[in-house]
């Protein structure tokens, strides 16, 4: 039987299907960090960059327990720029992917939380509604924010913006069925 | 006909051995037939290998010899060698590849063997077909031509001229010195550029053994090597070059009274008169005429003040035209040199939007004494900067633009930040990815800078933006990542210095074919071997110097070009050259003239005999490629050592146990 895979082997099978370079390839350069408008504010407790140098390195704790990849805003800034051409916008979906497996997601962040619920709602009915996928995380708000969040729901109600009753798609069978064979995760419905 | 084959399986130490069992392919081939003698042994390339090659034909009256070894790239002019001192015809030799083509690209050592016995039993067959043939001399003509006046051209030419060799220096530019003559210091030992390139461009001038042709193109190469054939066309430049003495007072009594046209030499900091001098070390010291913006040349209707200030001296010449020149010569020198990367490329940073965002060539210019500000580095309002961001691997090491490291950016760079600090005392903050002064006092002159206080950064700079987005003239933010704080900076400057990267010339891959030799995918010139021929190209008798072969310092450059010119004199000395037999040749006969082989030949090597009305084959300029005999319709055309008998007795006996 073949040896258990390292951190690093596992996060490079997370990305096979990606387009961009392996990780190994990363010279460490932080255009991806100072290209990031969230690392770049200050947001992310680990850049990206160190976060691959972290990967590389084996450090898995330490990376799981990051934020990184959770704030990550998806605007490909550094795939685009990265001239070692991995893809790290990817890397940060595969890790997301990865701690949501593995369960390790950390507790009182609100990025799982809100993809958890996000991706079981399309699961379940094929469309996004926002109510229940706002609320997911509105409790994590101040109260005065939460007040202002509820203000906004009700004018976007009240202009017809914002539906009642959950939409559902037609031949939902048929999007499970798919859904069955990209996600790994085994059925849908389980 | 029964032949007397002598096959030798090398082991070449445990490089075969290791995945062939040596001993057994030697025993298989002597039951081959016609096999007289089979053996093994460690070192065929050996001097006792050779002598017991020789011994063995003269003892066992062998005919035929194979040795199955390394590539024939390597050795097989060695035992052809050793054949031929043997005392028979160096042509009943070959050679089979069992390490290339086996031992180091097989893990089987059971089926690897069982290959080596395969591509023995094939050179087995082969060989009784193989003909004695000739090797031919073609004499080399002493004359050599180098393409390209930069600082490889120009050390070529002096060294060869020296040698007492006739030289053809052919440049492009109205003047010769190139990319170095445009610096202001050179690394690491900051020797002045000018001081040490111009008096060696004076010394072409008025060598006697240098006919040099600025403002001039090769049109045309033919030939082959020793014996090639060159077009030149020297380019109007609307003066005699004969009689200008370069006094520019055609310059000053132009029409136009103040330079209003962007001046190339300058890279477009500085303006210049429709006739101008490149620079005041221009060589030739001739003025040009440029006839996009001269009056008389647009319109034909100026005062042609130039004329009258040139007086009795005549060198004005408004009906000059472009004239061909022939020449004939056995060497060819290629030092064509490079172009910078074009940092428009790489919008994020802001060349040609903000102003004060520069390339590393320009700031040469500005910090030159000949340059347009006359030396002062300055901002576009004319004020000295405070503070100055150099950044690094600008369209190097980025798969975006180009993979490869430049080579000397690094070191340019930290000389641009000794010399922004000594001229205007700014803060400087030089942004690096690794920094890499491999070469001779480079690490000292790194440490020298570093004392200076210039400040390291070791981060690649993601974005350059306005302070005020209003104006682009402004004070702009540089971004990056400290990689070694592991914080983001965002380092607000004066002006921004883009340390951009080499590229192959535009025109590299119309060069390229020009001469028939060949390019890398980034369009550097290919050497014959990275390491044992870097100046060589695949075509004989046309060499490589400086950086049309790949990015490159001064001091390599010049050590190339010595090497390319020795080279060429080993050429024209030995005075002769032999050339591989493998040719092909046309069956007269059978030849119906059909003229289907003449466009097909890669070097133009067949012609038409109209007489006879067949083709006729040029050996000297045929390279033995075999696509005139695969294409000729009537099966013609044959090729010396790779006759059809002998690559269909080949095949037979590869697949002879299938």
């Amino acid at each position: 039987m073949a040896d258990k895979p390292t951190f690093r082997e596992e996060i490079a099978g997370v990305l096979h299907a990606s387009t961009g370079n392996p990780l190994d390839v990363c010279m460490q350069c932080g255009t991806c960090s100072a290209t990031c408008p969230v690392a770049s504010g200050g947001f992310m407790d680990n850049s990206p960059r160190r976060i691959i140098a972290m990967i590389n390195a084996g450090l898995k704790e330490r990376v799981l327990k990051s934020n990184t990849y959770w704030y990550c805003a998806s605007c490909y800034h550094c795939t685009v720029r990265c001239p070692r051409g991995i893809d790290i916008a990817e890397l940060m979906y595969g890790l997301k992917r990865y701690t949501v497996w593995h369960a390790k997601t950390q507790e009182g962040m609100i990025g799982p939380v809100f993809s958890e619920t996000f991706v079981k709602m399309i699961v379940r009915t094929g469309r996004s509604y926002e109510p229940v996928l706002a609320t997911s995380y509105l409790f994590t708000l101040g109260v005065p924010e939460m007040i202002q969040e509820a203000q906004t729901a009700t004018s976007l109600m009240l202009k017809g913006r914002l539906p009642l009753l959950p939409a559902r798609i037609k031949r939902l069978d048929n999007f499970k069925k798919v859904l069955k064979r990209i996600i790994p995760l085994g059925d849908p419905d389980e | 006909m029964s032949n007397r084959i002598g096959v030798y399986v090398c082991h070449c130490g445990t490089n075969i051995a290791s995945m062939v069992d040596c001993k057994a392919v030697a025993e298989y081939a002597a039951t081959l037939p016609g096999v007289a003698l089979s053996r093994d042994y460690k070192y065929m390339c050996s001097d006792p290998g050779q002598t017991l090659i020789q011994q063995d034909i003269k003892e066992h009256k062998l005919d035929r010899i194979i040795v199955s070894a390394c590539s024939p790239l390597l050795h097989e002019h060695t035992f052809r060698n050793a054949t031929r001192q043997g005392g028979i015809n160096e042509f009943f030799f070959q050679m089979v590849n069992i390490r290339e083509h086996d031992a180091w690209v097989h893990t089987d050592r059971a089926k690897a063997t069982e290959k080596a016995k395969d591509l023995i039993r094939a050179a087995v067959h082969r060989v009784p077909f193989h003909k004695p043939l000739e090797k031919k001399t073609v004499p080399i003509k002493p004359d050599v031509l180098i393409v390209g006046g930069g600082i490889a051209g120009i050390h070529a030419a002096l060294t060869l001229a020296n040698a007492g060799k006739k030289v053809y220096l052919v440049e492009r530019d109205a003047t010769i010195g190139g990319h170095m003559a445009k610096f202001d210091k050179t690394f690491p030992t900051l020797d002045c550029a000018a001081c040490i390139l111009t008096p060696k461009m004076s010394t072409v001038k008025t060598h006697p053994n240098i006919t040099m042709w600025t403002y001039s193109d090769v049109t045309k190469v033919e030939g082959f090597v020793g014996n090639y054939k060159v077009t030149v066309r020297r380019n109007p430049r609307y003066i005699i070059e004969e009689l200008c003495v370069g006094c520019s007072e055609c310059v000053e009594a132009c029409v136009f009274k103040e330079p209003k046209f962007p001046d190339e030499f300058n890279l477009g900091l500085g303006k210049r008169k429709p006739v101008f001098l490149p620079f005041p070390q221009a060589t030739p010291l001739v003025a040009v005429i440029d006839p996009e913006t001269c009056i008389q040349l647009k319109t034909g209707k100026c005062k042609k003040t130039c004329v009258e200030a040139c007086g009795d001296r005549k060198a004005i010449d408004f009906s000059q035209k472009a004239e061909e020149k022939e020449i004939e010569v056995g060497t060819i020198i290629l030092s064509t040199g490079f172009k910078i990367f074009d940092a428009k490329r790489i919008p994020y940073y802001g060349y040609g939007t903000y102003s004060n965002v520069f390339t590393a060539l320009d700031i040469e210019r500005l910090v030159n004494a000949s340059g347009p500000t006359g030396g002062e580095l300055v901002l576009r309002n004319g004020q000295k900067p405070k503070s100055v961001a150099i950044v690094h691997c600008v369209g190097s090491r980025d798969e975006n633009t180009n993979k490869y490291c430049s080579r000397v950016c690094c070191m340019y760079s930290l000389k641009l930040a000794h010399l922004v600090k000594e001229r205007t005392g700014a803060e400087v903050y030089n942004f690096y990815i690794d920094m890499r002064t491999p070469g001779k006092g480079f690490e000292e002159f790194y440490s020298k800078v570093s004392g200076e206080g210039v400040h390291m950064i070791r981060g690649k700079v993601a974005d350059v933006f306005l302070e005020n987005p209003a104006d682009k003239s402004g004070r702009m933010i540089v971004q990056a990542e400290d990689t070694l704080l592991n914080i983001m900076r965002k380092v607000p400057v004066d002006m921004v210095v883009l340390g951009v990267g080499l590229e192959a010339q535009a025109d590299a891959n119309d060069v390229r074919r020009q001469f028939n030799i060949s390019c890398s995918t980034e369009g550097w010139f290919l050497e014959r071997h990275p390491k044992l021929a870097p100046v060589n190209t695949f075509t004989d008798g046309i060499f490589l110097a400086g950086c049309c072969q790949g990015p490159k310092d001064i001091p390599d450059t010049v050590a190339q070009a010595g090497a390319a010119a020795a080279e060429a004199l080993a050429l024209i000395d030995a005075g002769s050259v032999e050339l591989e037999p493998n040719t092909a040749f046309v069956v007269e006969q059978e030849c119906s003239g059909c003229k289907t082989c003449i466009p097909m030949c890669p070097y133009t090597a067949i012609s038409r005999n109209e007489d006879k009305k067949i083709a006729v084959i040029n050996e000297a300029l045929c390279k033995g490629c075999g696509t005139c005999v695969a294409a000729c319709p009537s099966g013609a055309i044959k090729q010396n050592l790779f006759e059809d008998d002998e690559i269909f007795e080949e095949i037979n006996g590869v697949l002879a146990h299938v």
